[in-house]
C-alpha cells in the first residue's frame, strides 16, 4: 500500500528526515515511536503534504502512485488521511457541513453518489456513535472552542466519514484521558480492515495497548533506527528511549 | 497643502433647500454649527485614510417620493413588524405594524413629533459630527420606538431603508429608539438602494436600566452609493446594548458607532465589512466607559479584495473612576489581492487604573496551516481558501438572532466568497 525508499525531507532548508525506508502492506498497522524531535511528526506531514516540508530526496509509492507527484488533497481523495497532533479550528462553518462536504468529495472523486444534507444527516449519526460524540458538536464551528479531546475525536469522526485506506495517526493520545483514548482507540480497531492500513505515531507506547500494532519502528535523528513486532512497544515502556539511541550509536541495534 | 480643493458646494447645496417641518431647535443648532464649514479633508486625524472628494464632485438633489416594489425585503419574522421609508419619507401602503405588541409604539416620525421630545438628546460627548448636523438639519422622517417598562417585545422589529435615485439624491434617515428600564427588544434596521445617493442615517438609541436591545445594522447600499451613518447609544447601568454592522454594499461607506455605557452596563459593537473593487468602507467607533463595571466587546472583521480598502479605528476611552472595567476589542482583517488594503488602528484612553483593557489587531492573508487542514480532507486550493474566507466573516453572522436575517447573510457573503458551490449551507 505504501512504498517509502530512503526519503529525505527538510523545512526551512533544515534536514529533518535523513533517509526513511519503510513499507506498510494493506491489513497492517504499523507504529512509529522516538523520541521528541525524532522527525516522527514530520514523516506524518511529509507524507500527508504539507506544503512547509520540501522533500529532498527519494520515493514514496502509494497504492503505486508516486506520491509526490499528487496534491494534499488529491491525495486525500485517493485514500490517504492523517489525524493531527493540532487540529485547526475554523470559525463559521459548521462541523456537519464540513463533514458532509469532504464526504462528497472523496465520493464525487470515487464515483459515488453524492449525500444530500438528509441523507447525510442519517449517516453521519451512525458514525458519531462509533465516537461516542455527542450530537451538539456536529452544528458546532469546526473544531471552534473543542477541547483538546474533542477535538481528537472529531479526527476519528473524519476518519470513520472518510473511511481512508491508509491513516496516519499523529499523536492521537496527546489530549485523551484514559477512557476517551480508549473509546477512541476501539472505534480505530474497528475502521481497520484487510484492505485498510495504519500507521500510529506516538511518543507514548500506552495507545498501542489498545491498537495493537504488527510492527513498531523507532525514529530518532530522522532514521528509522530499529524495527520490530509489537513486543517492542513493551520493551520501550520499560526502558525507555535512550538504550535504543545507544545501541544503535554502537552500530548494533539492527 | 490640503488634498481636497477648498470650497465644495456639497453642503451649501443640500443646505439650500427649504428646512423641512418640526423640530426647529435641533434643526437650528445643527445649521449654526454646519455655518461656513466645509467637507473634511484628509488633513483632519479622522479623515486621514477617507478622501471625500469623489463625493464632494457630486451634486446631490433633495429626494423625492417614490415607489418601490418591497417584496424581495420583506422577511417572515416581521411581515407585521415594519416600517418602510423610501427616499428618506415614509412609505405607509408598504409598511405594516399590525403584529406590533401593544404599548410599543412603532411609528414613522412625521406622525409622532410629541412622542420624541427626546429627539436629538443622546449627545455623544463632544460636538456632533458634521454628517450627523447635516441630518438634523435636514431629515424628512424617520422612525420613532418606544418599549415601555418591563415589556419584552417578543417578535424583532424591522426598519428598512430603500433609496431609488435616478439622479444623484441625498437622503437623511432618522431613527430614535428608547427602550425604558427592564424593556428588551430586537430591531433589525436595514438600507438598500439603486442609483447613486448619499445616504446619511443618524440612529439615536436609549437603553434605559436593565433593558436589552439587539440591533442588526445591514449596509447594502447601492455600488454607487455613499453611506455615511451615526449611531449613539446610552446605555443605562445594567442594561445591554449588542449591535452588529454589517456592511456590503456603497462605495464609501462610513460607520461612527459611539456607545456611553454606564455602571454595570454591557455593550457590543460587532463589524462585518465584505470589500472589493474600489470600495472603501471605514469605520470610526467610540466605546465610553463612563462608569463603574461596565463590560464591553468589539469583534471587528473586513474582507478586503481588490483595489478596495477597510479602515477601522476603535477609541476605548475608561473615564476617570470607572474602576472594574472590562474592555475587549479585535479588529481582524483578511486581504484577498495584493492591492487591497486595511488601515486599523485601536486608541485605547484609560484613566482608571483597576481595569482589564485587552485589544488585538491582525492583517493578513488565509493561514497555510489552516488551508492544508482542509486539503488534507481532500478540498482542492481553491475550496480551502473560499471555505475559510466565508467562515472568516460567518463567524460574525452565528449570533444573529432572527433566523432569515442570518439565512439571508450566510447566503450573501456566501455569493460573495465563491463558497456558493461547497454547499456548506444546510
Amino acid at each position: 500500500m505504501l512504498s517509502i525508499k530512503n526519503l529525505t525531507a527538510s523545512i526551512n532548508g533544515t534536514p529533518v528526515l535523513k533517509g526513511i525506508d519503510l513499507d506498510i502492506k494493506a491489513g497492517e498497522i504499523h507504529a512509529i515511536m522516538g523520541p521528541n524531535g525524532s522527525g516522527k511528526s514530520t514523516l506524518g506531514k511529509v507524507l500527508a503534504g504539507h506544503p512547509a516540508y520540501e522533500v529532498t530526496g527519494g520515493e514514496v509509492l502509494f497504492e503505486g502512485r508516486d506520491l509526490f507527484r499528487m496534491a494534499a488533497d488529491e491525495r486525500a481523495r485517493a485514500g490517504l488521511f492523517m489525524g493531527f497532533q493540532h487540529p485547526i479550528e475554523v470559525p463559521g462553518v459548521s462541523n456537519a457541513s464540513f463533514l458532509r462536504l469532504a464526504y462528497n468529495k472523496k465520493a464525487e472523486a470515487e464515483g459515488r453518489d453524492e449525500l444530500d444534507p438528509l441523507e447525510f444527516d442519517d449517516f453521519i449519526h451512525e458514525k458519531i456513535k462509533l465516537v461516542a460524540m455527542r450530537e451538539e458538536f456536529l452544528d458546532r464551528s469546526l473544531n471552534e472552542g473543542f477541547s483538546g479531546g474533542e477535538k481528537k475525536r472529531n479526527e476519528i469522526l473524519q476518519m470513520a466519514v472518510l473511511e481512508p485506506k491508509l491513516a496516519i495517526l499523529d499523536e492521537l493520545d496527546s489530549g485523551l484521558d484514559i477512557d476517551a483514548l480508549r473509546v477512541l482507540g476501539d472505534a480505530v480497531n474497528r475502521l481497520q480492515r484487510a484492505d485498510r492500513a495504519l500507521l500510529i505515531i506516538t511518543h507514548f507506547p500506552r495507545i498501542l495497548e489498545t491498537i495493537q500494532p504488527d510492527y513498531v519502528h523507532v525514529l530518532s535523528g530522522g532514521r528509522i533506527l530499529k524495527s520490530a513486532g509489537k513486543e517492542l512497544a513493551l520493551e520501550l515502556e520499560e526502558r525507555g528511549y535512550d538504550w535504543v539511541l545507544e545501541a544503535s550509536a554502537a552500530g548494533g541495534a539492527r | 497643502m490640503t488634498t481636497m480643493a477648498a470650497g465644495s458646494n456639497l453642503l451649501v447645496d443640500l443646505l439650500s433647500g427649504p428646512r423641512p417641518a418640526e423640530w426647529d431647535s435641533l434643526r437650528e443648532a445643527a445649521e449654526l454649527r454646519l455655518a461656513g464649514r466645509d467637507l473634511p479633508t484628509t488633513q483632519e486625524e479622522a479623515w486621514k485614510y477617507t478622501d471625500l472628494k469623489a463625493l464632494a464632485a457630486i451634486s446631490f438633489g433633495p429626494a423625492p417620493q417614490a415607489t418601490v416594489d418591497i417584496s424581495a425585503y420583506l422577511l417572515p419574522e416581521m411581515v407585521g413588524t415594519r416600517q418602510v421609508f423610501v427616499n428618506g419619507h415614509h412609505a405607509p401602503h408598504a409598511s405594516c405594524a399590525s403584529a406590533v405588541p401593544a404599548g410599543v409604539r412603532f411609528l414613522p416620525l412625521s406622525t409622532a413629533s410629541e412622542a420624541c421630545h427626546a429627539l436629538g438628546t443622546v449627545k455623544n460627548g463632544v460636538t456632533p459630527e458634521l454628517f450627523e448636523d447635516l441630518n438634523s438639519a435636514r431629515f424628512e422622517d424617520g422612525a420613532v420606538i418606544l418599549v415601555p417598562k418591563n415589556l419584552k417585545v417578543a417578535l424583532p422589529l424591522h426598519l428598512l431603508f430603500l433609496t431609488k435615485a435616478d439622479a444623484p439624491i441625498a437622503v437623511f434617515p432618522r431613527v430614535l429608539v428608547v427602550l425604558e428600564p427592564g424593556a428588551e427588544l430586537e430591531l433589525v434596521e436595514e438600507h438598500h438602494g439603486e442609483g447613486t445617493y448619499l445616504s446619511c442615517p443618524v440612529v439615536e438609541v436609549r437603553v434605559g436600566e436593565g433593558a436589552i436591545l439587539r440591533h442588526e445594522r445591514v449596509q447594502r447600499e447601492a455600488p454607487e452609493a455613499f453611506h455615511i451613518g451615526t449611531l449613539k447609544a446610552e446605555v443605562a447601568r445594567h442594561a445591554q446594548y449588542h449591535s452588529r454592522t454589517l456592511s456590503f454594499g456603497a462605495r464609501f461607506s462610513r460607520q461612527h458607532p459611539w456607545v456611553r455605557l454606564a455602571e454595570g452596563a454591557e455593550g457590543t459593537l460587532d463589524g462585518l465589512a465584505l470589500l472589493d473593487g474600489q470600495q472603501v468602507a471605514d469605520t470610526h467607533s467610540f466605546m465610553h466607559h463612563a462608569e463603574p463595571n461596565a463590560l464591553s466587546h468589539q469583534l471587528h472583521k473586513c474582507i478586503v479584495d481588490g483595489k478596495a480598502r477597510a479602515i477601522f479605528n476603535g477609541q476605548v476611552r475608561v473615564a476617570p473612576g470607572a474602576q472594574g472595567t472590562d474592555a475587549k476589542q479585535q479588529s481582524r482583517n483578511l486581504l484577498l489581492s495584493e492591492t487591497a488594503r486595511v488601515d486599523t488602528k485601536p486608541q485605547l484612553e484609560i484613566y482608571a487604573d483597576d481595569v482589564k483593557c485587552s485589544h488585538g489587531a491582525a492583517v493578513g492573508q488565509l493561514d497555510p496551516e489552516e488551508l492544508f487542514y482542509l486539503e488534507s480532507r481532500g478540498l482542492n486550493a481553491d475550496d480551502a481558501r473560499n471555505l475559510l474566507t466565508y467562515g472568516f466573516a460567518a463567524d460574525v453572522l452565528q449570533r444573529v438572532p432572527v433566523a432569515s436575517v442570518r439565512r439571508a447573510l450566510r447566503q450573501l457573503v456566501m455569493a460573495r466568497t465563491q463558497a456558493a458551490s461547497l454547499g456548506v449551507l444546510a
